[in-house]
């Protein structure tokens, strides 16, 4: 194909020019970036935890894993050049821009300036000599090839025949054997990624970010690149992209969305399942409760395992059952992985008095409701409650044979219920790297101490987690705040009888104002009764002002209803500006009424 | 302007702009012109609606021939007999909107039960602090008097860098890597909105005792901020909050200033 040009050129040339064009555009921005002072930004912005002298060594490094990077050893995960080279400038403004997922590095695109970020690119490339050479050529890569099964199938054989399985686990859940002993070129130890949850992934979790991570590899990282396979005929690049499209599959097609409410479907024929594996559950979407680090209470934990738990939930009328999910690679206490966690436990700040120093723990689920449900919004403290607001705790951990119902004062304070009180069933499994919980508690135990779980209303839940083998026990572990459970109820008949009783009368009500319309129009109303026609109007008027006046004092019936509500529940504020709108439409609803009155009286008709 | 001659139409047209004054005029104005807002809730649009309907009432029926006029195209409907399509229309698809309603309003509500805060709850005039009590009321952040500023804010980097970027994040923003498991969401120190209208003896207070001191308005069972005064020195939070204000580049609110807002509030009444 030729293009019109004023010289004689074909389009692969054309296309170079276009490219060395383009890359004399964006460099630019480069000189634009010299009159940004890049040192003093990166001294008020990023050396909190990079450190002053770029060693990743700032004062926040011991509270995160994987500790921040160290700029000095020029080795950088997300690239588009080859294993071993240095990253493109593009790369590096890449990762200031859009931070990295399920690090604590954050996306500064909309923080600071493109002129700012340039010149962090700049001045970060000065704590390593590697850079004052040659500028480093990016990889090429293919386009992206379509998502078949067949492609997806392929990338499963692939997964097979290059042996990821060995870090990540045959269902990907970073539970390979190699797992428990890797660790990054620092010397720190790391865990394989989660391949289900893709938006955790370093480089990004689309399907073209997940191929040039495969191409390039991870630097620093056990990741290895797979361009040599490629390169060496062992695979083809279409397989490649087709591993990309298999590992894309094991995550949700969608991030999960955040969303307070897991709703319990009601069971109509039948009993709630017994098992983790009933086919019950595939028809329940599952919920996803995002989990962090327990950094409230002492000894705190910045190094949660479990980032979230899938819940879901169903019931009977009698019994519910709550089925919870999690990634976690081993059964904890695991000896292969005794190593890891007390590497991570001597690693991991702050020390805090309490911190636990041995491992050998268990994991550990709890589920957590308020013991009783106020009136108002109060609620027990999100972590097991308080001394005056107790919570209801139910606890599974890996090396007791069922769960425990405990009545708990904050955290780390729960106390077993008696022997007799003992409502909660657990049935577990751990498979592939997954833990599924599947509790069980009839809705009214009888239990003085038990919550009464209320069908057709929301009740408070919240969710903690452990994993032993990561270094977690006692208080530190990963936690959530209040989520909600409700439990449905049967359709309420009025969802049928309402409308059609609804669209009857308005029907009605709407032929009669016709039909009342043509008869006055018709003359045969208007000869009838002059005179009471009148009559009818003041009638009218006088039923539509005080109808008018009701519906203000209703308005403030109700207004007066969020005051009490307001009062109760101790906020003043909206109790004291609830009272004002309610006088106000007091005030209004019976002017209207007065009005009315003094202006439809009798005596008005012999004007 | 012929389309508006008849008092009936100017009706519909004032509730029509009403309602979008209401529904789009209040979230998305403002931010125009740099001032913050929200969508307002639906039962406050009808509850406004409600209103405007009254006042075009009051308008039509102010004299009588204008209320004569208002009612004809209504009358007209009703009765003209080349009119009976539209007739036939209203008949039909007003009792359905209706039954649409009920249907909607007897399913079972299933979201969440609602949870007012006050976000910046009234602050008491004195706090207890690892023992001893401390006056809030009239109290400045003593480190601005004592040492180098540069030092305060060098050791208030330190700690906000070990305690807070987990939740309130590198950029201050409340968006650190933790700040998806909270519900509330951490605080945005940049946002005008926050320590920008506050003491330092309220941000003091605030640090101090974190979630578990808020008063009952502020929905303490929900709030993950620790209580700091087990984790930190007093000389350690005033620290990170004169790091918090240098970093953000917001000023606290003075005592003087309130103090002197107050007095010109008192003179004007």
């Amino acid at each position: 194909m030729r293009i019109a040009l004023p010289w004689p050129c074909d389009a692969r040339v054309a296309a170079a020019c276009l490219a060395v064009a383009l890359s004399a555009v964006a460099l630019v921005p480069t000189s634009v970036a010299a009159q940004v002072d890049g040192e003093a930004l990166y001294v008020k912005w990023c050396a909190g935890c990079h450190g002053e002298d770029g060693t990743g060594n700032g004062v926040a490094a011991n509270t995160m894993l994987p500790r921040p990077r160290d700029f000095t050893l020029a080795l950088y995960q997300v690239r588009t050049t080859a294993t071993g080279e240095l990253p493109t400038d593009a790369d590096i403004l890449k990762v200031i821009d859009e931070g990295m997922p399920g690090t604590a590095m954050p996306g500064w695109v909309d923080v600071l300036s493109q002129e700012e970020r340039l010149a962090l690119v700049d001045h970060l490339k000065t704590y390593s000599r590697f850079f004052q050479g040659d500028a480093p050529e990016p990889l090429e890569f293919s386009s992206a090839t379509r998502g078949t099964d067949e492609a997806i199938v392929s990338g499963q054989e692939v997964y097979q025949s290059v042996e990821c399985w060995r870090c990540h686990g045959q269902q990907g859940r970073g539970d390979g054997e190699s797992a428990p002993t890797l660790e990054d070129d620092a010397g720190f130890p790391i865990l394989a990624a989660d391949l289900t949850e893709n938006w955790t992934f370093n480089g990004g979790g689309t399907v073209e970010e997940i191929y040039r991570v495969l191409r390039t590899g991870l630097d620093g990282t056990p990741m290895p690149t797979f361009s040599d396979i490629v390169d060496a005929g062992v695979i083809t690049d279409e397989q490649l992209w087709g591993l990309a499209h298999y590992v894309r599959s094991l995550s949700p097609e969608e991030t999960p969305e955040v969303r307070e409410v897991v709703s319990a479907k009601r069971i109509t024929d039948g009993t709630v399942p017994e098992t983790v594996g009933d086919e019950a559950w595939e028809a329940v979407e599952p919920i996803y409760v995002p989990l962090v680090g327990q950094i409230v209470v002492k000894p705190r934990w910045f190094n949660p395992r479990v980032g979230g738990v899938w819940v879901q939930a169903l019931h009977d009328g009698q019994e519910l059952a709550l089925l919870v999910s999690w990634t976690d690679p081993s059964l904890s206490p695991d000896p292969t992985w005794a190593d890891f966690a007390q590497r991570v436990i001597e690693i991991m700040g702050p020390g805090d008095e309490g911190a636990a120093t041995a491992a050998g723990a268990p994991d550990q689920l709890v589920v957590q409701f308020p013991t009783a449900l106020s009136d108002g919004m109060e609620r027990p403290y999100f972590l097991q409650g308080d001394p005056r607001r107790p919570t209801n705790t139910w606890t599974w951990r890996s090396d007791a044979p069922d769960a425990v119902e405990s009545i708990a004062r904050g955290l780390g304070t729960a106390v077993p219920q008696p022997d007799g009180e003992q409502h909660v069933t657990a049935v577990v499994q751990h498979a592939e790297g997954e833990w599924k919980v599947l509790f069980r508690r009839s809705l009214d135990t009888g239990g003085a101490e038990d919550l009464v779980l209320p069908v057709g209303q929301a009740v408070p839940m919240a969710f903690q987690a452990w994993d032993g083998d990561n270094g977690e026990s006692g208080n530190q572990g990963a936690v959530s705040t209040w989520y909600f459970l409700f439990l449905e109820q049967p359709t309420p008949v009025s969802v049928y009888v309402a409308p059609p009783i609804v669209l009857v009368l308005t029907l009605l009500f709407g032929l009669l104002a016709i039909r009342q319309a043509q008869w006055e129009a018709t003359g045969a109303g208007a000869r009838v009764a002059r005179l009471p026609a009148f009559r009818l109007t003041k009638a009218v008027e006088r039923a539509f002002g005080m109808g008018v006046g009701l519906a203000w004092l209703g308005m403030a019936a109700a207004a007066y209803r969020s005051a009490s509500l307001g009062w109760d529940a101790g906020h003043s504020d909206l109790g004291f500006w609830w009272t004002v709108i309610a006088a106000l439409m007091a005030i209004a609803g019976l002017s209207a009424m007065i009005g009315t009155f003094i202006h439809t009286l009798p005596r008005d008709e012999g004007r | 302007m012929g389309l508006l001659r008849t008092p009936f139409r100017q009706a519909i047209a004032i509730l029509a702009v009403a309602y979008a004054l209401i529904e789009f005029g209040i979230p998305y104005i403002p931010p125009l012109f740099g001032v913050a807002s929200a969508k307002i809730p639906n039962t406050v649009v009808l509850q406004y609606l409600l209103t405007v309907t009254v006042g075009i009432l009051i308008w039509v029926s102010d004299n009588e021939r204008r209320w004569t006029e208002f009612k004809k195209p209504i009358h007209e409907v009703l009765v003209r007999p080349d009119r009976k399509l539209a007739r036939g229309v209203l008949l039909v698809g007003v009792p359905l909107l209706m039954a649409f309603v009920a249907y909607g309003r007897a399913l079972p509500d299933m979201s969440a039960p609602p949870s007012f805060r006050a976000i910046h709850p009234a602050p008491p005039s004195s706090i207890p602090f690892q023992g001893e009590i401390i006056e809030l009321t009239g109290l400045e952040n003593p480190l601005r008097s004592v040492g180098s500023l540069d030092e305060h804010y060098e050791e208030g980097k330190r700690v906000y860098y070990q305690n807070c970027i987990a939740c309130h994040g590198d950029a201050l923003r409340g968006l650190g890597h933790y700040a998806p498991g909270f519900n509330p969401t951490p605080l945005n120190f940049q946002d005008v909105g926050t320590i920008a209208q506050l003491t330092e003896s309220f941000v003091f207070w605030r640090i101090a005792q974190g979630g578990p001191g808020l008063p009952n308005e502020g929905a303490p069972w929900n709030s993950a901020m620790p209580a700091w005064e087990n984790f930190l020195t007093a000389d350690e939070i005033w620290s990170v909050i004169i790091f918090l204000y240098e970093q953000t580049g917001h000023e606290p609110r003075r005592w003087e200033e309130l103090e002197a807002a107050e007095g010109t509030e008192a003179e004007g009444s």
